[in-house]
């Protein structure tokens, strides 16, 4: 704690003025805690309550599962941090995905080698995320509008080139990035079938780890980092401080756009078919877990640590509720009370 | 509606003639997690009068002001409203019972008319539709009662601040308010609209309304002040007749002290080399053809009416706006800024006179800000932050500019006016900046926060940094500058000399007359 020093030599200082801020801050503190304990209380209440009521939920085996369900609301949901720092909004990443998703396979199978064939998709998301950033900077569409657009648009191409149906017969290596794991060890029995002594880290996964280091580092220790969050609290000041939120906020949508391109490579290669319809309404996963996590969706505040926590209260929830017999439609009643219930408390906390 | 001073009457038995009081606060109280914000405070208010409270930031105005329109319940002491004793749930309940209040922040919405505005959740019915006659009648009669010349029917964000001021305080008569608060009514008002506004509140006296009035502008007060309560540090420190002191008296109450001057003297003279010149500069419709010189060392005032041109000159040298014509020379190369990012490299720095939409990132801390603009010096090349060459700076420009902040990485939002643009200054004093316009930096700030200011425009001037002072007070231009260009419509009609000029000249050159008399103009 290297502040520590200054901050109780200045306290003489700050006594002279009645105290307003001093006591504010303290409360800040408080707060600050209070909701990113919340976060990571409840997830662990989430573990422990799902521990006791179902034997298989705590295993490696699940644990993995939960992990690989985890990924796609976790690239998205980083790519959306970014955004909703800026004060934007991501409204395309589901279809966006999709259309990723939907160019790799088609590419694939037009004898594009696998992983070209993939890069390309990541560069689609991310020319996506460009023209999503163009909108927003250039054309000055409002970001909900802008991407709300792209989201239609993109949707529509992944069904007009592929005819509403699905790409399958992409052949066994177009699955290799979604079911692969790294450390997989599996012995043979004696009865001749394979046994798995430990699943291995899906390859998913670690891309998703890889993702959120990535950008929580950039976001936290660079220069680009303190310009997003700049943007964010004041878009005028950063301006008029020379910085250019114009190329900030486009390489938000960028970063958006390319995370969901992945997001799309991934889902499709895990089902080893290209489908156009999938991930829709994935996007409100994404924001739903950044907002979890105490990003703040007028922007200015957001850490990829709480999103990650935001993803995976959503990833438990879905997982633990399906292992005790709960409805997918009950799912759904929990999960919107949830955010609501995070959303309330993220209220009370910027309440001052 | 009904004549309202006849309901009044019949359903309360108190004294309504001027002069009666209406509001006594006795021995206030009011405690924060770890702060007493009020100290056993007395405040007392008669009908017709107006009512000053003065005190530095944070000596606790705004807290007593909440707590007299309920938006805060006192922790003890008694509050007598009327005649009765009060407790306000809540600041509906004081609007209620006629105790209405005026934020410097005005809350009005802009798409909606200024008669919806008056009315607005109130309005008068026919059925289940709003009856649009009787909404603008009466809205006109709360006008008329102002005298004030606006039309029910314009649109509220076709208003100048000041008339939407004045339809604020008419919200605020159509409401039957006993006392109107107004906090810092005058703070972004021309002197035109003051003059305006003051005579509104003359016939509010007349009305018999009780005015609690708040304001950093002490030399305005004369003309509408009954009393002053000055308060320091939540303590209650006296009350006084207005024209039995002087503002020099109520000052040293404020801050404790008596503060000898409240401008320094100057420490150095400008050098004669010339460190930004502009010619010819012009933006179709905002100003035109309008040029100056600014030396090392030198403080040049930018005087003129608000609407002259003179923040919007400011803001296109430093690439904030677009210009359309005009060179800018910095010493004797010639300089194209397209964006403050060009300007910025180039030395030029701009502390814009709307700190919080402009200035400060308000969410971030202290360092944050105070680095925001010189991220490649503290940073390596590629891109990654050195957060002890970054908290070394930020202590450097704690210290020098005396910013009190319980810690480098408070948020900016939570300091004071004055510590916010001490914040604003290091930034642009980190980045080395050597050409500084200063738009209002003293506006909201309390006096002995101003001084400071004052001090350090000295400091940097001494230093070589040539600085450029826009201000709409006149005495700050007459105590601080070398020379002062003024403005008028969108150009400069005179560059005089300081110590050879007046308020009067410069007044006659802001509104437009050439030469009032023989005064020593400066060749432009």
């Amino acid at each position: 704690m290297s502040d520590l020093s200054t901050t109780t030599k200045s306290v003489p200082q700050s006594a002279r003025e009645p105290g307003e801020p001093k006591a504010r801050m303290m409360n800040d503190k408080k707060k600050d805690l209070i909701q990113k304990f919340a976060a990571l209380a409840s997830l662990l209440l989430l573990v422990a309550v799902f521990a006791m009521t179902s034997d298989a939920f705590l295993t490696v085996n699940n644990g993995m599962t939960i992990a690989l369900q985890v990924t796609s609301i976790a690239y998205l949901g980083i790519g959306a941090t970014c955004v909703i720092i800026t004060g934007g909004i991501d409204l395309s990443v589901g279809s966006v995905l999709a259309l990723a998703g939907v160019v790799a396979a088609l590419a694939v199978k037009a004898g594009v080698p696998v992983p070209l064939g993939m890069g390309l998709g990541v560069l689609v998301g991310a020319f996506c995320g460009l023209l999503n950033g163009l909108c927003v900077t250039r054309l000055k569409l409002p970001p909900f509008i802008a991407t709300l657009g792209m989201m239609l648009v993109a949707r529509g191409i992944a069904l007009q080139i592929t005819g509403a149906r699905a790409v399958s017969g992409l052949g066994e290596s177009f699955g290799e990035l979604g079911n692969g794991a790294l450390f997989r060890i599996v012995t043979i029995g004696d009865d001749g079938f394979p046994n798995v002594v430990f699943p291995g880290i899906p390859y998913p996964v670690i891309l998703m780890v890889v993702a959120a280091i990535g950008v929580a580092v950039m976001l936290s220790r660079t220069t680009l980092g303190r310009h997003i969050y700049a943007v964010g609290s004041n878009a005028e000041a950063a301006r008029l401080s020379g910085v250019n939120v114009a190329r900030v906020t486009l390489i938000t949508y960028i970063l958006s756009g390319s995370l969901a391109g992945l997001t799309g490579c991934v889902l499709m290669s895990r089902l080893v078919t290209a489908q156009p319809n999938e991930g829709v309404m994935y996007e409100l996963d994404a924001i739903a877990s950044a907002v979890i996590g105490g990003t703040s969706l007028i922007g200015g505040v957001g850490t990829i640590s709480g999103t990650a926590i935001g993803a995976f209260v959503i990833g438990i929830l879905r997982n633990g509720l399906n292992m005790n017999g709960v409805s997918a439609f009950t799912q759904q009643i929990i999960i919107g009370l949830v955010i609501l219930l995070t959303v309330w408390i993220d209220q009370m906390r910027n309440r001052r | 509606m009904p004549p309202l001073t006849a309901e009044r009457a019949s359903s309360q038995h108190h004294a309504t003639e001027p002069g009666a009081e209406v509001l006594r606060l006795t021995n206030v109280t009011k405690s924060f997690p770890g702060v007493r914000a009020l100290d056993e405070v007395c405040f007392d208010l008669r009908r017709g009068e107006v009512h000053a409270v003065c005190g530095e930031n944070g000596a606790g105005k705004s807290t007593l002001m909440k707590i007299i329109s309920g938006q805060y319940q006192p922790d003890g002491g008694a509050i007598r409203y009327k005649g009765a004793d009060t407790r306000f749930a809540n600041s509906l309940e004081a609007e209620r019972a006629g105790i209405a209040i005026i934020h410097q922040e005005l809350n009005l919405i802009p798409h909606l008319s200024v008669a919806e505005n008056i009315y607005l959740a109130r309005e008068p019915k026919r059925g289940w539709f709003v009856d649009r006659a009787a909404l603008r009648r009466n809205a006109q009669a709360c006008l008329d009662r102002l005298g004030v010349d606006i039309r029910p029917d314009a649109s509220v964000k076709s208003l100048s601040v000041a008339q939407c001021q004045m339809v604020e305080i008419a919200k605020a008569l159509s409401l039957n308010a006993e006392i109107l608060i107004m906090d810092e009514p005058t703070s972004s008002l021309t002197e035109s609209e003051t003059a305006l506004l003051f005579q509104v509140i003359h016939e509010l006296k007349r009305e018999g309304v009780g005015i609690v009035y708040i304001s950093h502008r002490l030399d305005e007060m004369a003309a509408i002040v009954d009393r002053v309560t000055v308060l320091r540090d939540g303590r209650y420190v006296s009350t006084h007749d207005f024209a039995a002191t002087t503002v020099d008296e109520i000052v040293a109450r404020m801050v404790g002290r008596s503060l000898e001057e409240k401008f320094p003297e100057r420490t150095s003279t400008p050098t004669a080399d010339v460190l930004l010149s502009a010619s010819g500069l012009t933006r179709k419709g905002v100003f035109h053809d309008v040029g100056f010189e600014l030396r090392r060392g030198e403080i040049l005032g930018f005087a003129g009416l608000m609407g002259a041109g003179r923040t919007e000159v400011a803001r296109a040298i430093f690439g904030a706006d677009p210009l359309d014509g005009g060179t800018i020379r910095l010493g004797e190369r010639t300089i194209t800024v397209r964006s403050p990012r060009d300007a910025i490299d180039h030395g030029i720095a701009y502390l814009s006179e709307d700190r919080k939409s402009h200035g400060l990132a308000v969410k971030m801390s202290v360092v944050q800000n105070l680095t925001l603009a010189s991220m490649d010096s503290v940073s390596n090349r590629f891109g990654f932050i050195d957060f002890a060459a970054e908290a070394k700076a930020a202590k450097t420009y704690i210290d020098l500019l005396s910013i009190r902040t319980p810690s480098p990485h408070q948020i900016a939002k939570l300091l004071s006016g004055g510590n916010q643009q001490k914040i604003v200054i290091g930034k642009w004093l980190f980045r080395q900046s050597r050409i500084l316009f200063f738009d209002e930096p003293t506006r909201g700030i309390d006096v002995g926060a101003k001084f400071a200011i004052y001090q350090l425009l000295d400091r940097l001037a001494a230093q070589g940094i040539g600085v450029v002072l826009i201000s709409s007070e006149l005495p700050e231009i007459l105590g601080l500058t070398d020379r002062v260009a003024v403005f008028h419509e969108g150009r400069i009609t005179a560059v005089l000399n300081t110590r050879d000029t007046s308020q009067e000249d410069i007044m006659h050159y802001a509104s437009g007359h050439s030469r009032p008399h023989a005064s020593g103009a400066a060749t432009p």
